[in-house]
């Protein structure tokens, strides 16, 4: 059964009461799962915009966006209860220790063994012994690893992630990237990366290059 | 189930920030006044229900002013099974040379018709029934009265050339519920024992105690009603105590007391819900990112704040219930018996209406927060203070609250238009200063410049913050101004009275005496002004309670005869409000003149016809003007006025009221003027000053507890307002130490800063604190607006530097944490 999301000759603009900002136009894509794809292109070319409207966040002025979970064509809201996100500024809740933020979207979901699922995950990434300490209390690659892990806890059919190494240095992206990676390809999920790093880009199954409202496949 | 442990954990969470807790504790706060107020009411209503049943001595009560005409008392008599008839005066009585007024009541045999008397041989001894009143030749004494006159059982007491045996002490009188809340000092003797010579006063009530089956008293009421018009009942069953509106007159004064607190709650909150809707914002964008729907995640934020105000319900019903109990201890000397009792409908009741007024106050912010969304977690967008909506919805919950609460629309009103008139003040100002102060720095360099320009970066917070610590600013400087100048008043009302004896009433014969005594004793009557009673009983036709039902001071006071005063002139202490006045010897005497507070109450308006019961007779007269009461020329003043020439056309007798000036020697020969003539009401002012004092006292204890409630809220408004923008001071000055601003200059910036917010709050408060006295002094306490200069600038000042100061304390500490704070993001 096919699950995927599909953009089809979209086009976005925003109007401001000066200007009429244009992105992109007649842009077609498709995002499946089990695999993963990473948009590249410089600052402002609308990588995050896209995203935003594959993830249904956002409906494109122009074209036809098609979200199917097993086969059946669902909206917007019921994609994002199977999608996860990864952002450049991690948002973790502050009020909340590493464990808790982890254990956090399965007790949304209400599932009864949250904390034991979490207190897994949280070995997964490497980070068992800081289980009490709360975001203020990590470095940056600490809480992006808890980041990374709380989108693919409730293993959600997509996984979008803004520049997700944009705020860290080279040796930590190395290993939230991998991390990513290989999570990705454990769970099946389908993963959509925006960034501009290349090396990040390079471990991706497929790579797209926006710019200038193009969208072309990279090599 | 998990998604509720975490709602409730989540909210436990909230409190352990400032925000959180400010928020709770001013719910807390505002909930135990209302439930402490709704507790007491309910005690005391029900206090009054069943003392109705165990005090009234009869089945149906009729008062009235005048005896029964014979044809009307055999109408009663034929249609009741049982009638007591009952006198009641006031009157001096003298035992040697101690003299007391008292309320004289003449009972006949059948007296009481329900229940029992109880008595005693001294005040001290033990106490016995008796079923029926005084013999003959007898007199009973009140226990007090015993003590004052120094009277003992078996001595004698002349009443109008009487001598009258005391033979019992009077501790209880069965129908003593038809006294209220009176404390003067009382005696009973038999009817036959008063010679008819002895000459009756307006006041005089004359009772029908009346037992009866229940069509019988159905009966009664409607013969009254018709036949008697001027006369009250009061019926066991299903009757209104006649304390009931004294009560209800309380509870509304207490009523706009908390839609002021509710203002400065609302002021307080409305600064915290900044802070806790930011971070709602950010936890519902990012539950959504992990997959949870908006609608899901608005439930849990509503349910959040719901725990905590259900918290908040906890503590403060636990708190109101002991300061109710404290309360109601301390009530009675005014409702002896009452007891503290539990009104859990009554309590939920409170909870529930503050718990819709707290809501929508929230709406704003649930309107905001179904636009949460995940895209702010991507891209920052921007977020609108929305400061009209937040106005409109606070603005409209205060007035339903005042609606439900006050029945004084004119003071209500006037406090509103006051808050309003320093609202626009403080908009104005803020906007031109920031907006001057800016154009000002355009081309101008340092630190000053740059204040005005981030100012204006946030003015709608700005403006926020300024017209929070504005408002409340206003209330307490009002609060204290008029607290302040209240007692003052009272204190200097003693001493600016005219004459040391005050003539509360004296009649056609008397005044002659009167003047013989006064010059026979270097005594000095100064005034004596001319009146008849006269009960208003129909406005425009229609019987007066049928006409009003809200009740007010007036109404209350309506409901005995009142004080008619003729006159040609505007009297010298008074001044015309409104209308034209008559002419001098004008031929047209049926025109009145009201007071303007009277006018507000009942709602009177210029060319009513209001008809009053003087004698046995009915007089309209046609309103055609108001008069205020304005100082100097003497304090006694009429709230109903008429021409002169109208003297003529009322059948009833003349009363006097007026002052006298005594010397000290004189006081002692008062004794034998009182003996000649026993209804002759005058008071010294030695007595009317303690009993200002009592009065003074009481009115002290509400009001310092009220401004007690009313200081707390204002420090959580400041408290609200440092901690409700702290979060955004401190990245403003992570970013300017990162630019390379010093400690220092940080701190002076921030200085800047509170203190244009200070000085604009500072403006916002006077100018509507002077509204407010302009307006309010004038008409609602008789007192000419003359604000202390120095005193409001130097109750402003210690406002500003307490703000000042504080916000330089909250800008230290956040300069030690900002710049790690900005490192973190
Ligand atoms: N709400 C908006 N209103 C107007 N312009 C916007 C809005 N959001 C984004 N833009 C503009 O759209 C362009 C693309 O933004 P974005 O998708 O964030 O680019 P990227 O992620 O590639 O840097 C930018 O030039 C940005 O200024
Ligand atoms: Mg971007």
């Amino acid at each position: 059964m096919k699950t995927t999301i599909e953009l089809e000759n979209i086009s976005h603009e925003f109007t401001t009461d000066r200007e009429c900002i244009r992105l992109f136009e007649d842009l077609s894509m498709t995002i499946r799962t089990g695999q993963t794809q990473a948009i590249v292109g410089p600052s402002g070319a609308g990588k995050s915009s896209l995203l935003s409207i594959a993830a249904g966040l956002e409906a494109p002025t122009g074209g036809t966006v098609r979200f199917f979970l097993d086969g059946t064509n669902v909206d917007a809201r019921t994609l994002r209860a199977n999608s996860g996100f990864i952002f450049q500024q991690f948002h973790l809740m502050p009020e909340l220790d590493a464990i808790g933020n982890l254990a956090l979207p399965l007790r949304l979901k209400g599932a009864r063994d949250a904390f034991d699922q979490a207190a897994d995950w949280l070995a997964k990434v490497g980070l068992s012994d800081r289980a009490r300490h709360r975001p203020h209390q990590l470095s940056g690659g600490e809480q992006q690893r808890i980041a990374v892990a709380r989108a693919f806890i409730s293993n959600p059919s997509f996984i979008f992630a803004d520049e997700p190494t944009g705020n860290l240095d080279a040796r930590t992206s190395e290993s939230i990237a991998s991390l990513m990676f290989d999570c990705a390809r454990e769970t099946g999920c389908g993963l959509v990366i925006v960034t501009h790093s290349r090396r990040l880009a390079a471990q991706a199954d497929t790579r797209l290059h926006l710019e200038a409202g193009k969208l072309e496949m990279a090599a | 189930m998990s998604k509720l442990r975490l709602t409730l954990e989540n909210s436990l969470n909230d409190l352990k920030d400032s925000d959180g807790r400010i928020s709770m504790a001013t719910q807390a706060a505002l909930l135990m006044f209302l439930i402490t107020l709704t507790l007491t009411s309910a005690s005391i209503q029900k206090f009054l229900a069943t003392n109705l049943d165990q005090m009234l001595g009869a089945d149906l009560v009729l008062e009235t002013h005048e005896p029964l005409a014979p044809a009307q008392e055999n109408a009663l008599r034929g249609m009741a099974s049982g009638v007591s008839r009952t006198r009641l005066s006031g009157i001096t009585l003298t035992h040697k040379d101690a003299w007391a007024r008292v309320q004289l009541k003449a009972v006949d045999s059948q007296y009481p018709l329900e229940g029992t008397l109880r008595i005693a041989d001294t005040p001290a001894s033990p106490e016995r029934t008796a079923s029926s009143g005084p013999e003959v030749g007898e007199i009973w004494l009140g226990a007090r009265l015993a003590t004052k006159l120094q009277a003992r059982v078996g001595e004698t007491i002349m009443l109008g050339g009487k001598a009258l045996t005391v033979s019992a002490i009077l501790l209880h009188e069965p129908d003593r519920l038809m006294e209220g809340h009176s404390v003067d000092l009382r005696a009973m003797v038999h009817h036959d024992s008063l010679s008819a010579t002895l000459p009756t006063s307006g006041k005089d009530r004359t009772r029908h105690l009346i037992a009866g089956p229940t069509d019988a008293q159905a009966a009664i009421e409607a013969w009254a009603t018709d036949a008697l018009p001027a006369a009250s009942i009061v019926k066991k069953h299903g009757g209104q105590h006649p304390l009931a509106t004294f009560w209800q007159r309380t509870e509304n004064f207490l009523g706009l007391a908390s839609v002021i607190l509710f203002f400065l709650g609302a002021v307080a909150l409305d600064m915290t819900n900044r802070r806790w809707l930011a971070k709602m914002r950010y936890r519902l964008a990012i539950y959504s990112s992990i997959g949870t729907p908006l609608g899901t995640g608005i439930a849990m934020a509503l349910g959040g704040w719901f725990l905590s105000f259900l918290l908040a319900a906890l503590l403060a019903t636990g708190l109101a219930a002991l300061a109710h109990s404290a309360i109601i201890a301390n009530l009675q000397t005014v409702f002896p018996g009452a007891e503290a009792s539990w009104s859990v409908a009554d309590v939920a009741q409170t909870i529930g209406l503050l718990l819709m007024l707290l809501m929508a106050l929230q709406i704003p912010s649930m309107l905001q927060l179904s636009r949460a969304s995940l895209l702010s977690l991507i891209r920052h967008t921007g977020e609108d203070s929305h400061v009209w909506q937040r106005l409109f919805w606070g603005l409209l919950s205060v007035s339903l609250l005042a609606a439900a609460y006050s029945d004084n629309w004119l003071l209500t009103g006037m406090t509103l238009a006051a808050i309003g008139v320093a609202l626009v003040l403080m908009i104005a100002l803020t906007w031109g200063a920031v907006r001057l102060g800016d154009i000002w720095g355009r081309r101008r360099t340092g630190l000053l410049p740059f204040a005005f320009f981030i100012m204006r970066q946030r003015l709608f917070a700005k403006s926020a913050q300024v017209m929070g610590l504005g408002l409340c600013g206003l209330l307490l400087l009002f609060t204290l101004m008029l607290m302040r100048d209240l007692s003052s008043m009272m204190e200097g009302y003693a001493r600016t009275h005219d004459g040391n004896l005050m003539v509360t009433e004296a009649q056609e014969n008397h005044v002659e005496a009167l003047h013989d005594w006064a010059s026979a004793n270097q005594a000095k009557v100064l005034t004596l002004r001319p009146f008849v009673y006269a009960k208003l009983i129909s406005v425009n036709g229609e019987r007066l309670n049928d006409y009003m039902q809200k009740p007010s001071d007036s109404l209350a006071s309506l409901q005995e005869p009142i004080r008619l005063h003729w006159t040609d002139q505007m009297p010298a202490n008074n001044r015309l409000k409104g209308g034209t006045f008559w002419q001098p010897g004008t031929d047209n005497w049926q025109q009145i003149s009201v007071e303007p507070e009277v006018m507000t109450d009942l709602n009177f308006s210029y060319g009513d016809t209001l008809t009053y019961q003087i004698g046995d007779n009915q007089y309209d007269f046609t309103l055609t003007s108001s008069h205020v009461f304005q100082s100097g020329g003497g304090s006694i003043t009429f709230w109903f006025q008429v021409p002169a020439s109208a003297r003529a056309h009322i059948d009833a007798p003349s009363r006097f009221m007026g002052s006298m000036e005594l010397p000290e020697a004189a006081w002692d020969k008062l004794a034998s003027l009182w003996q000649q003539h026993p209804t002759l009401a005058l008071a010294p002012l030695r007595e009317l000053t303690e009993r200002f004092d009592q009065t003074l006292g009481i009115v002290t204890q509400i009001t310092s507890g009220y401004a007690g409630m009313i200081l707390l809220l204002a420090l959580f408004v400041l408290a609200a307002s440092v901690s409700g923008f702290r979060a955004d001071d401190r990245q403003k000055n992570g970013l300017l130490m990162s630019m390379g601003l010093k400690d220092k200059d940080c701190l002076w910036l921030n200085f800047h800063d509170w203190a244009v917010t200070a000085l604009v709050a500072a403006a916002g408060a006077i100018g509507g604190a002077w509204a407010a006295g302009l307006m309010i002094y004038e008409a609602q306490f008789g007192m000419s607006y003359q604000p202390n200069l120095w005193w409001v600038a130097g109750t402003m000042v210690l406002m500003v530097t307490t703000v000042c100061l504080v916000g330089y304390l909250a800008c230290r500490q956040s300069l030690k944490v900002s710049v790690r704070d900005l490192m973190n993001g």
